[in-house]
């Protein structure tokens, strides 16, 4: 056996000892973050001090760079949120009216009790009167707390209702923008980015538009219309509330500044103890056989090391916002006891008014906290929501033209290509694609010959050069067009949730069942979906029937013969099958090409084989192109690597 | 006293006996978990940070402070100051209340701190456990439990554990708060403190049939919201079709339909929340109102002071509270109980592999030989395996490793939530009895002889560790983990760069280097996203090739690479591991030009060996398997 002068048989990588690192890997959590173990009490708040803002760089950091991913899609700006909001919001004025409406109600009739309770102690502290004055008072009470009840009750329905409706329309609007992603894009982004942004920016998103937008509109409402029963009640016992408020604006501000930041490292820090522990479960048997037991649990103790760290940043910020609120809170009703005495000596308030002014202080408490939980939630939400919203402002890559092809010819001139600036892939291809005409492309490895083919199904537009299809340029084709002339099989047979009937039309998606059953009956497919008790409508995806590896197949085999485009564009399509499944298949897959021209991208020389032409690209060129008997006959790579499979 | 993150011992790769295991527990914290029952483990996970407990509760003490015995300071501040217009009777209880409301807030602090350390201490440690536990069983824990399962142990069922740690210590607090109320009450006026103490355990109580419908349109709203959410994922998994080739519409208005029936029953659980906040209203007032008329009556006859009113009014509001803490923690202490049935299930499972009495060294350079399919591995050779069955000779492989055969699903501890009583303690017991099959069935086959010899020595005689040091298989389910790719390569970190450019280049790996930004320093993201099945593929192979063990068993080690870059695997592999043994699962003509000896499998037996020349010569069969990538023609 000769050796193979397919690649450069040297070791040499360029730029292999610049990063190369020797010796252990830095610790995630640097040293300045250890707390010392001895030292004055000054000292040691001091070092804490430091770690405390060393944790809020580092929480400020991770938000930043969440923002804004290294391969991710981008992040919208916070401004962005404010117009989608109030795009929401002004499409339901009547619904926000009545929230705002209901909840005052609700909040007026809670603020009369302690009013009346006030009354009913200067009845009886004033002149011991009569019964009947009590009895009536009480009453009162009573028929004001059964409003109260009523009002709350329509005021959190009316709220749920509300909130239900602008996240239904705020998720939907994000699948449809996530469903109009530019083409390029889509087969360019690794899908992690947008399953977070889909599953956990949405969960988020919900979160504080469910729970956090009317509960905060709530405590907001009620927190308002007590500070004004205060001061009707009495403006004397109401000024403790103005004292303390500063305090409370500060510390809250302050706190709320820091603490989305915060949440979200620490939120990330978990994704990250998870992500690391799916590894290693899924991965049992790899870690078992490599002996990586240790390695594995270190990475996992150093995820929680991290994470401990942001907990600490979020529990301090917290502690020190408690510290000023707690007293904050409470302080006033001592402040009331004392003007409430030295207003009483001097004959200014009631026993009532001071009664009803400490329930007033008790009351203002609870929707005051919510108010505060709730921006706080809010402001999670609002930077998810620059996440959501970010997809959205990805640039279109194509224009579509009204131009429609003339003729089934594919012609690709001088095209190069590059995922990376200055790193082109393709250096100048052209290439002549005659109307069912079977192409089969073999090279190595990072050779251009997936890149290739996505330019000739339209999913890419090249560099320099062009791909038309009767003489129109394939990124100016409408999508719907472009479909229904070249499409790209890749490994991919993804089966969605849904019908069958929804996983086969996708290209024409009016097509009649008649279209659906003959794509079935064209792959071998039919057989066993008329034995279904639902037929066409059977559900299919996780959750529903399990189908085997072939019948998935055969269900994206389907989908292209509805698309019935006149170019297949075959991307190792059969490689990663099971060689059963493959054979099995065979039929399914002829039924599919026939009368079509197809570009293979093949792994297995037997496909390049039987194509009517063989093009090997290496380096980005093609270097030789023929029949299977004239490559052989040429004695270049190709002849070589038959040789090789053969003998 | 206990910190987070906890330091928690590693488990130990076999079994070793319960009794010194037990000894172990009570000198070290997060030693071997007691798994027996799940409220043992409960009270196991309690007693790990007993000393923070404690402390915690004591504290919630003087947290609830302001809240339990401020009303009576109000009053007094009433009575003695206000109503006879003595102002520094005023002032003094006025301080005496700052002094709790000062005292309450910095308690508040250090209560809080000391939750959270708890809580951190519960979920970091649970979460290290798994990680552990999951370590030392290797290929056996996923076989067992379903992976999803595992991991829900440490994302969210140590957050259960994490919470009753609050709400017990809370439970505490508020319990000595309610008993010193009473005591207050009791003693001003018998018959309002009986109304209080009467009606505050009766509000909840009527509360709680409420709360039955509303759990359930709570749980509807759940499954709904997370069959929409699967539904999201999945239209980003299958982006690439309907942007490809169409269905956007399709699949839009499907989740339409579906996000308006999460709306729909988000409204249903609303309305019922709605309507539980509007019952605690009313109740809530309706108490208030009936303790301002007794007592109104009874400041009017003469019985009770208006400060003493004013003090009831606090009471009213506060008592409430500690009766709704006791309902919480029996309803976390339910779901805890839950959460630790399936965290035992977890921590609970013991690697079968028996230790030897007298382990024995596998020796260097024998043969290894099947006994069960008749395959002999000669040493310093490339052997590889033929089979028409891919599943045969990827058995074959597990054997020659000694890892145990996967004949049965995982079993699932979940139980649907509607299932409740008998029923779910039948679904319990059921799924209890699968799993002990799963372990006895197990243990049988490593209690024998195993049935595969290298040199004389069967691996069942040698120690686990040492078979796994010594024959590495790399299976077609291996993952590349996240992190470098130097870490890819060199996951122990013991290679010299030469070496792991050498391995690099064996596996024909070079172009993932060279794609990388960063070079070794590049990342690769979780299981190897981002990189194609071939470059995953090959980067696999580099890190089993650095490994250099003295048998190497690779399992279709280049089913997604194209032809040319096989052929130069084959070539680069038998220079590389040339006179150490290999044995490769392949039907790949390219690879089997290179091979010393082939075996031919099929019905699960060696049928016949020789040269790739030799075989094809003579075995009609063996052309069939082998020449198919030849003849066949996919019709293109």
């Amino acid at each position: 056996m000769s050796e193979l002068k397919l690649a450069d048989g040297s070791p040499q990588l360029s730029g292999s000892a610049e990063t190369w690192r020797s010796g252990p890997a830095e610790s995630r959590v640097p040293a300045a973050l250890i707390p010392p173990t001895e030292g004055t009490i000054v000292s040691r708040l001091r070092a804490w001090k430091a770690r405390h803002l060393l944790r809020e760089q580092r929480a400020r950091d991770f938000f930043a760079s969440s923002r804004h991913p290294e391969r991710g899609l981008p992040v919208a700006p916070r401004s962005a949120v404010i117009g989608f909001v109030k795009g929401l919001l002004g499409s339901r004025r009547a619904l926000v009216v009545g929230v705002l409406l209901l909840n005052a109600a609700a909040a007026v009739a809670g603020l009369v009790v302690p009013r009346l309770l006030g009354a009913l102690v200067d009845a009886v502290s004033g002149t011991g009167s009569v019964t009947a004055t009590l009895n009536g008072l009480a009453l009162a009470v009573a028929g004001v707390v059964l409003v109260q009840a009523l009002m709350t009750f329509l005021a959190r329905w009316i709220s749920a209702v509300f909130g239900q409706d602008i996240l239904a329309s705020a998720r939907e609007y994000v699948v449809r923008t996530v469903l109009g992603l530019p083409l390029g894009r889509v087969e360019s982004a690794s899908s992690g980015d947008l399953v977070t942004r889909v599953t956990r920016d949405v969960g988020t998103m919900s979160e504080s538009v469910r729970y956090g937008l009317p509960e905060a509109l709530i405590a907001a409402v009620t927190t308002v219309l007590t500070v004004v029963a205060m001061f009707l009640n009495s403006a004397l016992l109401a000024l403790p509330l103005v004292v303390v408020a500063p305090l409370l604006i500060i510390s809250v501000r302050r706190y709320l500044l820091r603490a989305p930041m915060g949440y979200i490292t620490e939120g990330g820090t978990y994704s990250q103890i998870n992500t690391t522990l799916t590894e290693t479960v899924e991965g049992a048997r790899t870690v078992e056989a490599l002996g990586l037991q240790r390695s594995r649990i270190e990475r996992s103790d150093e995820d929680i090391a991290v994470s401990a760290q942001a907990e600490r940043y979020t529990m301090a910020l917290r502690n020190l916002l408690f510290a000023v609120i707690d007293l904050a809170y409470n302080s006033p009703l001592v402040l009331t006891l004392i003007l409430g005495g030295y207003g009483y000596l001097n004959g200014w308030v009631t026993l009532g008014q001071i009664t009803a002014a400490t329930l007033y202080i008790q009351a203002v408490i609870e929707p005051l906290d919510r108010l505060i939980q709730n921006v706080d939630r809010l402001q999670v939400g609002i930077a998810s929501t620059t996440r959501l919203l970010g997809i959205a402002s990805v640039p279109q890559d194509r224009e579509a033209g009204d131009e429609l092809p003339r003729g089934d010819q594919i012609v690709a001139e001088d095209l190069r290509f590059a995922y990376r600036e200055g790193h082109d892939v393709l250096h100048g291809v052209d290439l002549v694609l005659e109307p069912g005409e079977r192409l089969a492309v073999v090279g190595p490895s990072g050779s251009g010959k997936s890149t290739l083919g996505r330019l000739l199904s339209g999913i890419n537009g090249p560099r320099t050069g062009s791909v038309t299809v009767g003489n129109v340029d394939l990124t100016a084709l409408p999508l719907d067009v472009l479909r229904t002339q070249v499409a790209l099989v890749t490994q991919e047979h993804h089966v969605f949730v849904g019908t069958i009937r929804d996983n086969i039309v996708l290209a024409r998606e009016s097509s009649p069942d008649s279209t659906v059953i003959e794509a079935l009956q064209a792959v071998d497919a039919w057989d066993w979906v008329q034995r279904l008790p639902e037929r066409l409508d059977t559900m299919l995806g996780s959750g529903n029937l399990n189908l085997t590896p072939a019948q998935a197949q055969q269900i994206a085999l389907a989908r292209l013969v509805v698309a019935d485009p006149h170019t297949l564009v075959l991307d190792e399509a059969t490689s990663l099958i099971d060689p059963r499944t493959a054979r099995h298949l065979e039929g399914s897959m002829a039924a599919l090409l026939e009368g079509r021209a197809v570009v293979a991208i093949a792994h297995r020389l037997h496909t390049a084989h039987d194509a009517d032409r063989i093009a090997v690209v290496i380096d980005g060129r093609i270097a030789e192109l023929g029949s299977h008997d004239e490559l052989v006959a040429a004695n270049g790579e190709y002849a070589r690597l038959w040789r090789a499979w053969t003998s | 006293m206990h910190d987070f993150p906890p330091v928690v011992p590693d488990f130990q790769p076999s079994s070793s006996s319960a009794d010194t295991a037990r000894r172990r527990s009570s000198t070290r914290n997060f030693a071997d978990p007691d798994t027996r029952s799940a409220s043992r483990f409960l009270r196991w996970m309690l007693r790990q940070q007993a000393s923070v407990l404690i402390a915690s509760s004591f504290i919630a003490l003087i947290q609830f402070l302001p809240g339990s015995i401020g009303p009576y300071l109000v009053g007094r501040a009433v009575d003695d100051g206000i109503t006879p217009r003595n102002l520094s009777a005023v002032i003094d209880w006025s301080l005496i209340l700052l002094g709790i409301i000062v005292l309450g807030a910095a308690a508040g602090v250090i209560r809080h701190s000391l939750i959270v350390r708890s809580w951190l201490v519960a979920m970091y440690g649970l979460t290290k456990l798994v990680t552990r536990k999951t370590t030392q069983m290797g290929h056996i824990q996923p076989q067992r439990i379903p992976t999803g399962e595992i991991i829900s142990v440490s994302s969210s069922d140590s957050d259960q554990f994490g919470a009753i740690s609050e709400v017990l210590t809370r439970a505490v607090g508020a319990g000595i708060a309610y008993l010193l109320v009473a005591g207050i009450i009791l003693n001003t006026s018998v018959q309002l403190g009986v109304v209080v103490l009467i009606a505050a355990p009766l509000l909840v109580l009527f509360a709680l049939p409420l709360l039955k419908p509303l759990e359930r349109r709570q749980a509807l709203e759940r499954s709904t919201s997370s069959a929409l959410t699967s539904m999201a994922t999945d239209i980003v998994a299958g982006l690439r079709i309907l942007r490809g080739i169409g269905g956007e519409r399709t699949f839009a208005r499907n989740y339409e339909v579906q996000s308006q029936t999460v709306r729909r029953s988000g409204v249903a659980a609303g309305t019922w929340q709605a309507a539980v906040d509007a019952t605690g209203v009313l109740f809530a007032g309706l108490f208030l109102v009936t303790l301002t008329w007794l007592g109104a009556r009874q400041v009017a006859a003469g019985d009770l002071t208006v400060g003493q009113l004013i003090s009831f009014f606090g009471y009213a509001l506060f008592m409430v509270w500690p009766i709704q803490t006791f309902f919480e923690l029996a309803q976390k202490w339910v779901r805890c109980l839950v959460s630790a049935r399936k965290t035992i299930a977890v921590l609970g499972q013991q690697p079968p592999w028996r230790e030897p009495a007298t382990p024995l060294q596998l020796p260097a350079g024998a043969t290894i030989r099947d006994l069960e399919t008749g395959f002999v591995g000669e040493p310093g050779l490339l052997t590889i395996v033929v089979s028409a069955v891919p599943d045969d000779s990827a058995a074959l492989a597990d054997r020659l490793g000694r890892y145990l055969p996967t004949e049965t699903d995982p079993i699932s501890l979940n139980i649907d939530e509607r299932i409740k009583g008998k029923r779910a303690r039948a679904e319990r017991a059921r799924q209890a009895e699968a799993l002990a099959r799963l372990v006895a069935r197990d243990q049988a086959v490593t209690d024998r002889q195993w049935g595969v010899e290298v040199g004389p020595v069967d691996l069942a005689d040698s120690a686990i560790q040492d078979v796994r040091r010594h024959i590495l298989v790399s299976d077609t389910a291996g993952l590349v983990f996240a992190g470098t790719l130097q870490t890819a390569i060199d996951p122990h970190g013991q290679l010299s760069r030469e070496q792991a450019e050498q391995a690099l280049h064996t596996a024909a790996a070079e172009d993932v280097f060279e794609a990388m930004p960063g070079g070794w320093q590049g990342t690769i993201d979780e299981r190897g996203r981002g990189l194609s099945g071939g470059q995953r593929q090959r980067l696999m192979l580099a890190r089993a090739i650095a490994v250099d063990p003295q048998i190497l068993v690779l399992v279709e080690p280049t089913s997604a690479v194209d032809a040319h870059t096989e052929a130069l695997i084959a070539q680069r592999l038998t220079a590389h591991r040339a006179g150490r043994t290999t044995i490769v699962m392949s039907v790949s003509p390219l690879l089997l030009h290179y091979a010393d000896r082939v075996a031919l499998m099929s019905g699960g037996r060696v049928v016949d060996q020789g040269t790739h020349e030799e075989l094809l010569e003579r075995n009609p069969d063996y052309r069939q398997v082998v020449v198919r990538g030849m003849e066949e023609v996919v019709d293109v």
